[in-house]
C-alpha cells in the first residue's frame, strides 16, 4: 500500500461482483405480506402497544406521508390518522431472514448479513457457476423472494465492485430498484446525490467536508487522499474514504463482540424500587442468556439509570473474575445499582457486560460452590430449552417476565436465534 | 393501535388446500368453524414456524377478505388454535373512520 501522501488510485475498472440486497421497509412489508388487509395502507411497527411507543418501521406507505422511524406515536397519527400500528412479530422476520439467506447461499459461499433485513453477496470466484450478468440473477432473486415469501414481497439490489458502492446503488430507486454502479456511470450517479445520500455521510461528517469546501459527491471523489486524511477526518477513516469513493474495498471486515448488554424504558411513570429491581433482575438474566448464547464470559458491568428529571447516572466495574451466571451477573448489576442516587423516579435501566473472553464453563472449578453455581445454570438453561424460555426465572423478575419483551435486534443479526427460540 | 382481538381458542378446520410451494407438496388451511360460522379463507399471507418451548408450531397468516386470521397449528398436538382477529369492521370503512376504529 503506498503511503498516504502519495496515495492515488484510479477508479476500479474491474466487473462489479458485489451485490446488496436490502427489503423494502422490511417489517412493514412482512406484516402486510402476512395480512392482506394491511396492504396499501399505511403502517408503523412498534415495539410495544402503549401511548409512549415510537415506530421501529414503517411501510412506504406511511413513509411517503412522512412518517419516519424514531417517531413517537402521536407524531405519527398526526401525520398519518389512519395509520395502523402494529406489535413487532420476530418470527416472522426470522423466516423471511431465513429464506433471504438460503436464496442468497445458493449463489456464492461468500455472503454476510449486515443486519436483518440487508445483505451482501460476493459473487468473486463464482464466476464459473454464475455464469449470467448479475442484474440478471438481481431478478431471479427478486422472484424468488416473492415465490417463496409472498407476492407482497420486494427488494432493492444494488451491483458494485465495492460493498459501499453496492448499497448507494441499492439506494437509487426505492422500492423494488435494481442498479448497477460502475466505472463508466459512477461520475454520472454521483452527480445525482448529495453528501448525505452516501452511507456512512451524516449531518456531522458533512459539515467537515463542508468546512473543506466539499459540497458535493463528485468534488468528494476528486478529493486527494491527503487532504481527507489529515483535513477532514483526521485518521486513517480518510485513506479509507478516498479508496471506497473509487470502488475499492476496504469495508470487507468483522467486528468481535465487545460488550454484551440489555436495556429497557419502564413501563411505568412512577415504578416503585421493587419493580425496578424486578426490571433490572430481568435485564441481567437475558443478559446472561445472552452471554452464554456467545460461549463468552464477561469481567466488567457497566450499569446506567435514566432518571424522569432528566438525570443519568452510570457505574461500570472490573472485576478479578469472570462471571457468565445469571446469580453473578445480577449479583455485581445490583453492587452497582446500589450506589444510585434515588431522588427521581426511574425512566430508563440498562445493564451491559464488557471485557469479554471466551467463557471457561467447561472447566472445572477447584471450588465447589463455583461448580455448584455452573452446573445450576446449565440445568436451568436445559429445562428452559426444552419448555421454553423463563420457565425457571427469577422470583425477583417474575413480574417483569411479561412486560419486558425482547425485541428486534437492529443492526445485527448475532442474537436472532437465541430471540426467535424465545418467542 | 392495531385492532387484534385475542381468541387462543381451539378450532376445527374443516376444508384444506395443497399447494406446490417450493419443493415439495405444501398444506393450507381452506375453511375452518368458528363460533358456529364457517369461515372461508381467500388469502394466505404466510406461513412460518416458530416454538414454543422444543415444540415446533407454525403460523399462518389467513384471510377472508374481511378480517386477517391468525392460526398456530401444534405438529406435535395436531392441534389447530385461532390466535387472534385483526382488523375485524374496518375493512371497508372510509380512512377516516378507519382511524377511529382503533
Amino acid at each position: 500500500m503506498p503511503h498516504v501522501h502519495n496515495l492515488q488510485l484510479p477508479i476500479n475498472t474491474a466487473q462489479p461482483r458485489i451485490m446488496h440486497i436490502d427489503l423494502n421497509s422490511c417489517f412493514a412489508m412482512v406484516e402486510q405480506q402476512a395480512r392482506p388487509l394491511l396492504r396499501g395502507r399505511p403502517v408503523g411497527i412498534t415495539n410495544r402497544n402503549t401511548e409512549y411507543t415510537c415506530v421501529v418501521a414503517a411501510s412506504y406507505e406511511a413513509k411517503r406521508l412522512d412518517v419516519k422511524v424514531g417517531m413517537n406515536f402521536h407524531d405519527a397519527r398526526l401525520l398519518a390518522p389512519d395509520i395502523v400500528l402494529v406489535e413487532s412479530d420476530p418470527p416472522k422476520y426470522h423466516h423471511v431472514y431465513k429464506l433471504l439467506v438460503k436464496i442468497m447461499r445458493s449463489y456464492s459461499p461468500h455472503i454476510t448479513m449486515k443486519s436483518i433485513d440487508e445483505g451482501i453477496i460476493d459473487f468473486n470466484g463464482t464466476d464459473l457457476v454464475n455464469q449470467r450478468p448479475l442484474s440478471e440473477i438481481g431478478m431471479e432473486i427478486k422472484r424468488r423472494l416473492q415465490e417463496q415469501a409472498g407476492s407482497w414481497m420486494t427488494c432493492n439490489i444494488g451491483i458494485a465492485p465495492n460493498r459501499f458502492l453496492a448499497k448507494t446503488a441499492a439506494g437509487l430507486n426505492k422500492p423494488n430498484g435494481l442498479d448497477v454502479i460502475d466505472h463508466a456511470n459512477l461520475r454520472r450517479i454521483f452527480s445525482k446525490l448529495d453528501l448525505t445520500d452516501l452511507s456512512g455521510i451524516a449531518e456531522r461528517n458533512q459539515a467537515r467536508l463542508n468546512a473543506v469546501g466539499i459540497y458535493t459527491p463528485l468534488e468528494f471523489l476528486d478529493a486527494p487522499a491527503d487532504l481527507l486524511h489529515r483535513h477532514v477526518f483526521k485518521s486513517i477513516c480518510g485513506q479509507d474514504w478516498y479508496q471506497r469513493l473509487r470502488g475499492w474495498e476496504v469495508d470487507d471486515l468483522e467486528y468481535d463482540t465487545k460488550t454484551i448488554g440489555r436495556q429497557f424504558v419502564m413501563d411505568e411513570l412512577q415504578p416503585t424500587d421493587e419493580t425496578v429491581r424486578a426490571r433490572l433482575a430481568y435485564l441481567c438474566e437475558t443478559t446472561a442468556v445472552k452471554l452464554r448464547y456467545k460461549s463468552l464470559a464477561a469481567r466488567g458491568i457497566f450499569v446506567y439509570v435514566r432518571y424522569a428529571s432528566g438525570d443519568y447516572w452510570y457505574e461500570r466495574r472490573m472485576f478479578k473474575s469472570n462471571f457468565f451466571t445469571n446469580t453473578e451477573v445480577l449479583r455485581r448489576a445490583m453492587l452497582l445499582f446500589n450506589h444510585r442516587p434515588v431522588d427521581s423516579p426511574v425512566r430508563e435501566l440498562g445493564v451491559s457486560c464488557y471485557a469479554l473472553t471466551q467463557s471457561v464453563q467447561n472447566q472445572v472449578s477447584l471450588l465447589e460452590e463455583v461448580n455448584r453455581e455452573v452446573w445450576l445454570t446449565e440445568a436451568v438453561d436445559t429445562i428452559n430449552a426444552a419448555f421454553g424460555e423463563f420457565t425457571i426465572t427469577f422470583a425477583t423478575s417474575l413480574s417483569a417476565k411479561g412486560t419486558v419483551k425482547q425485541k428486534i435486534p437492529f443492526g445485527s443479526t448475532r442474537y436472532f436465534d437465541l430471540l426467535c427460540n424465545r418467542a | 393501535m392495531d385492532n387484534v382481538t385475542k381468541i387462543e381458542k381451539d378450532v376445527n378446520i374443516v376444508a384444506y388446500y395443497f399447494h406446490n410451494r417450493g419443493p415439495r407438496l405444501r398444506c393450507f388451511p381452506k375453511a375452518m368453524e368458528w363460533n358456529g360460522k364457517r369461515i372461508n379463507f381467500t388469502e394466505t399471507g404466510m406461513v412460518h414456524p416458530t416454538k414454543k418451548g422444543q415444540r415446533a408450531v407454525h403460523v399462518f397468516d389467513m384471510s377472508d377478505g374481511n378480517s386477517d386470521y391468525r392460526l398456530e397449528f401444534d405438529a406435535q398436538a395436531l392441534s389447530w388454535t385461532l390466535v387472534s382477529i385483526a382488523d375485524t369492521g374496518f375493512n371497508h370503512a372510509p380512512r377516516t373512520q378507519f382511524a377511529t376504529a382503533h
